[in-house]
């Protein structure tokens, strides 16, 4: 049997390698091949982020992954794990979540969930600007992916602006935007590398948070034997696996910036570090309670 | 039956259901649902049905499209495309077929506004088309050089097409950009080049006008200053950091509409009517990708391109003649796909080829956007043939099909060139950017 | 009921110009309108499938007219009833799945992500014209195979 996994980037993105083959790899092996994978790159079987949760519970595809950023009121707890300082330094974010899985399962209806993983924390991509306090940011236009990153730049004094993230390499070029709080992998993952000058590191601005779900009726169509290969090779190592390739990903962006002439990098200590903590503070406590998330707060934290 | 037989019998229904007449967005429909719940289940396919609909619709991308044909329903009801087109024909309209040139300029101007070969059309077919037919231009020609002259949208930048190129082979955006500019030129000049030797063999195609005095050339030029104006505020903006090139499509549309209410040239009445105008042909065209969308997954699923890169692996050409096959397959899928579904589909078979013979990356895209747009007015499935369609519904397909040949040999042409000479694609990524 | 639906069209295409501007120039002065994005979108998905009704009647649906003179006056006549059917059918099951993908994002709580406006209410908005352009299809694949009557002929464009 061959599962089908949807992918909307490119086939040479983290996420191959990462989730798609080493869960075929893993499969494979465990059931003497007689279940694998198969990868459907760059939206071939539906574009964009956006749908992808609802495409896999409807069958489109066996296997999906995306971004609970993109429909973030379905994830309202697993979102916390995006949020600035709520993952312990030393704790990865997927750890993070297989802890707090009792709080946040809920946000997952119709599907089994594969593997669940945060980025790299997010830095400063700027152009022309320097940022070495919240004061240096004060008026400038932040590209922010959904409301709790856009209550974060504010905190920080920032404007935010929504944009699609294929259209901020223009957006930052020409200016309209001085700069974007995302993960490092997305230097090369949106050739941002390109057209940013200027880069601070260190900020708690918190991270990106991202899913692998299996379609319940297609777990529930794989034989007995298949399904314990299939619980036994995804969950927390496999989100593990993904984070680290990840992490990979964002520091191998950031070395090949630091090489370049052009930029400035700002390595905050963590004194200039704790002026950004304490702007944004207040963000994380509001949101929280806003969503009843103490517990998943807790279990993440622990 | 194999997936593959399966994407075969798909693409030849399509191909009969568009020559019985059935309406393209439908014909794209049908084979589109029935091939996927063939192979993967009707689960999938009305999912996918939902599910392409709601995400196209709700594009932020494509939200360009209604702004920029609103932006052309009101210049031409305020009567600001008459005035622009009055001062090119008092400049040029003494030269046969002056207009239909100074459309293919207007064209390669709206190109550096605009990343779409689809909005660039639609709008500019909007200014222009009633224009020529006012100066007695063939249709044939008129319809072909929007057609046509649209799809420099994608060739100069910006451009949707490069971006996702860049995207999909790790390639820079700048570079192919850059890549993109000389390349453009060129086609656009060999357009003028074609359309001034069509004129003067075939005068009727584009009947010269009489010749104008400086007094009255500078009163017309002085006529098409607001619209003018707009042209320069929205590319200056978006070159300026003031909005993005979506947002720039409002603006523009925007600033006519000011212009005008504040000429008292636009009636309410008369922005109503163009809004209706707008939508429905936004209809139109959004029909037609989203159904453009259900091919994709379906071929996808029928693993039909694996098929054609393991064919083309086996036939061991060395690095110019496989160059030339992949683009004669380029061109031939360009019949009858969406461009972009095609990007999606062949170029993670294709590019580690590319690499693996030594070709330039950014060449090669520049070559595969020259064959996307070759794509897009080309039989049967020509996305650009059908837009201008969609802005004449009085002109029949197949004139449109006719008048756009000579444009499409002066794209083999342009091709042919760059091949031969990659230079002109790679000077200035070469030397604007280290 | 057409005309209304296409004015709705028209009336989100309005909305998209004014948001965008107000977002632009209140940008330009540190203030951007928040959730933009959200209200241009989901207006666009208005826009897009409010006009569909009015889009068929007057002929908006692009065909390669190509063969027609080509094929006998009574192939035509069956080619044309059978196209409207065929629309019909489209739109018909377009609404359909839809309406399916509405339950799930009710299930779900899909909704934009700045200003939260819920998803199902645009995709039921949808469902509602799809359903129109659908009856718009049918009546004329009626009309054509009873009367000869073709709507797309009457209505200037
Ligand atoms: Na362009
Ligand atoms: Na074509």
């Amino acid at each position: 049997q061959e599962l089908k996994f949807a992918n909307f980037t490119p086939p040479f993105h983290t996420v191959n390698a990462s989730v798609i083959e080493k869960l075929n790899a893993d499969l494979s092996a465990a059931t003497g091949g007689s279940l694998t994978v198969r990868g459907y790159h760059g939206g071939e079987l539906g574009a964009g982020p956006v749908e992808q949760y609802v495409r896999a519970v409807q069958g489109v595809a066996d296997i999906t992954w995306g971004l609970p950023g993109y429909t973030s009121q379905q994830f309202q707890k697993t979102m916390i794990v995006e949020l600035p300082g709520v993952v312990p330094e030393g704790k990865s974010g997927a750890d993070a979540l297989c802890d707090a899985m009792d709080e946040i399962s809920g946000e997952f209806p119709g599907t089994v969930p594969v593997a669940l993983w945060t980025s790299e924390p997010n830095i400063m991509i700027m152009k022309d600007k320097v940022v070495r306090t919240p004061e240096d940011l004060a008026g400038l236009k932040i590209r922010v992916a959904g409301a709790t990153a856009g209550k974060v730049a504010e905190a920080l004094g920032a404007t935010p602006v929504q944009m699609p993230i294929n259209q901020v390499y223009n957006a930052l070029q020409t200016g309209l935007i001085d700069g974007v709080f995302t993960g490092s992998s997305t230097l090369n993952d949106f050739k941002l590398d390109e057209v940013a000058d200027a880069f601070t590191i260190g900020a708690p601005l918190g991270r990106l948070a991202f899913f692998a779900v299996m379609g319940q009726n297609a777990y529930n169509g794989l034989s007995d034997d298949a399904k314990a290969a299939f619980d036994a090779n995804s969950g927390c190592a496999l989100g593990n696996n993904a984070e680290t390739a990840w992490n990979a990903t964002g520091e191998e962006g950031v070395a090949r910036a630091r090489q370049d002439g052009k930029n400035t990098f700002v390595d905050l200590t963590p004194e200039q570090a704790q002026a950004f903590a304490d702007a944004v503070s207040g963000v994380v406590a509001e949101y929280v309670a806003s969503v009843g998330g103490e517990a998943a707060l807790a279990a993440m934290q622990e | 039956m194999s997936a593959s037989v399966a994407g075969l019998l798909g693409i030849v229904a399509l191909f009969a259901l568009l020559i019985l007449r059935v309406p393209v967005a439908f014909a794209m429909f049908v084979v589109g649902f029935l091939g996927i719940w063939a192979l993967n289940g009707l689960n999938a396919a009305t999912s996918l049905l939902a599910s392409e609909a709601f995400t196209l619709a709700s594009s932020p991308e494509l939200v360009v499209i209604p702004l920029f044909i609103l932006m052309g329903n009101v210049a031409s009801h305020t009567g600001m495309s008459r005035q622009l087109f009055d001062a090119a024909y008092a400049v040029i309209g003494s030269i046969r077929g002056g207009l239909a040139s100074a459309t293919v300029i207007g064209c390669g101007g709206f190109a550096a506004l605009s990343g779409s070969s689809v909005a660039s059309a639609l709008t500019m077919g909007k200014v222009a088309l009633a224009e020529m037919e006012r100066f007695k231009y063939d249709d044939r020609l008129s319809t072909g050089v929007v057609a046509a002259g649209g799809t420099l949208g994608i060739l100069i930048p910006p451009s949707t097409g490069f971006v996702i190129y860049a995207i999909l082979t790790e390639q820079s955006i700048g570079r192919l950009f850059l890549a993109g500019v000389l390349p453009g030129i060129l086609l656009l000049s060999l357009f003028v080049l074609a359309v001034s030797v069509l004129c003067m063999l075939r005068p009727d195609f584009g009947p010269a006008g009489p010749s104008t005095t400086f007094g009255e050339k500078l009163r017309a030029l002085s006529g098409a200053g607001p619209i003018v104006g707009v042209i320069f505020l929205t590319i200056g903006g978006m070159y300026g950091g003031l909005f993005s090139p979506v947002e720039a499509a409002a603006v523009g549309a925007g600033a006519v509409i000011v212009i005008g209410a504040v000429t008292r040239k636009l009636k309410l009445s008369m922005l109503w009517s163009a809004a209706k105008d707008s939508v429905v042909t936004t209809a139109t065209v959004m029909l037609i990708l989203i159904a453009a969308h259900m091919i994709n997954p379906f071929l996808a699923l029928s693993h039909m391109t694996e098929l054609v890169g393991e064919f083309f692996v086996s036939l061991e050409l060395g690095a110019t003649g496989s160059l030339l096959v992949i683009l004669a397959i380029y061109i031939v899928l360009g019949c009858f796909l969406e461009g972009f579904a095609m990007l999606v589909l062949t170029l993670p078979i294709f590019f580690p080829i590319v690499l693996e013979l030594g070709i330039d990356p950014i060449w090669f895209g520049v070559l595969v956007v020259l064959a996307l747009e070759m794509g897009l007015i080309s039989p049967p499935v020509g996305l650009n043939v059908f837009i201008v369609k969609s802005v004449a519904p009085g002109v029949s397909l197949g004139r449109i099909f006719t008048g756009v040949i000579l444009f499409w040999v002066m794209m083999l042409v342009t091709l042919a060139i760059l091949v031969a000479f990659p230079q002109i694609s790679l000077f200035l990524p070469n030397t604007m950017i280290n | 009921m057409i005309g209304l639906s296409a004015a709705i069209g028209s009336t989100a295409l309005i909305l998209i110009v004014v948001v965008i501007l107000v977002d632009v120039v209140g940008r330009a002065f540190g203030n951007p309108l928040y959730g933009g994005q959200d209200i241009t979108t989901m207006a666009a998905v208005i826009l897009v499938f409010a006009p569909m009704a009015l889009c068929d009647r007057m002929g908006g649906h692009i065909s390669v007219d190509l063969f027609e003179r080509y094929f006998p006056d009574g192939m035509n006549r069956a080619i044309d009833i059978s196209v409207a059917a065929i629309g019909a059918v489209i739109f018909a099951t377009l609404a359909w799945a839809t309406w399916a993908s509405a339950k799930l994002s009710v299930m779900l709580n899909l909704s934009t992500n700045l200003l939260y406006l819920p998803k199902a209410y645009f995709q039921w908005a949808t469902i509602a014209f799809m359903l129109l352009a659908a009856l718009g299809l049918a009546l004329r694949a009626v009309e054509l195979a009873t009367t000869g009557r073709d709507v797309r002929t009457e209505i200037k464009r």
